[in-house]
């Protein structure tokens, strides 16, 4: 049982540190336009752009696969996720989740 | 000053764009006080302040407000479409919604708009 645990654990670290976070910087420049700026607002209807940086990777691992997929519906969040693979999204939200430290 | 037609007219218009501008921000202004109370079913998986410790559901500590309000209507609509959100956020009442944000707004937690 602790075995079976720990091969568990030491996967899922090895998946999450597969993801490169530097590369994830990169990936996002595009990002910045929108989630760099700190009073930045969807356009209709207005609300402010989420903050984004400190955010779990798991979360917005799963939210931008939700924008590739169409699940979940936002014009330019869906043009934006619509060429990201998986490695790239891992990259970006791996990058993500350490900006916040 | 002679009131015609026209002047009174005048007034009646600003006056409706008067309150169509505050209007919005009435309907903004939740009470973060009111919105702890309300969060007690939301700390199971957001954390009691609004940071969660298991990674699939995100921190709201710190969120912009306005953006939390625009998902829990996206939730309640069926716009944004999530199994566990949808029957919590079916029953919220747009002052609930208010209330909730505002108080997962004013939380200190680690996020923060992304600087190079």
């Amino acid at each position: 049982m602790r075995a079976i645990a720990f091969f568990l654990l030491a996967g899922a670290s090895a998946a999450a540190s597969a993801a490169d976070v530097e590369a994830g910087k990169v990936k996002f420049d595009t990002c910045m336009g929108c989630h760099g700026i700190e009073s930045y607002t969807n356009a209709y209807p207005t609300y402010d752009v989420p903050r984004v940086a400190g955010q779990h990777a798991a979360y917005l691992e799963a939210a931008l696969k939700a924008y590739r997929s169409r699940e979940r519906n936002h014009p330019t969040m869906i043009s934006q996720a619509a060429s990201l693979s998986d490695e790239d999204i891992a990259d970006i939200a791996a990058f993500l989740a350490q900006a916040g430290q | 000053m002679i009131r015609t037609k026209d002047s009174l007219r005048m007034s009646y218009r600003a006056s409706v764009l008067l309150a169509a501008t505050l209007l919005p921000l009435a309907v903004a202004a939740g009470d973060p006080i009111a919105g702890k109370e309300k969060s007690a079913t939301c700390a199971a998986c957001h954390g009691a302040d609004g940071v969660s410790s298991a990674p699939t559901f995100p921190t709201l500590a710190g969120q912009h407000e306005t953006y939390l309000v625009q998902s829990l209507k996206q939730y309640r609509d069926g716009s944004r479409k999530n199994a566990v959100m949808a029957p919590m956020a079916a029953n919220l009442s747009d002052e609930d919604i208010a209330d909730l944000a505002a108080f997962y707004a004013r939380q200190k937690g680690p996020l923060k708009t992304v600087k190079y």
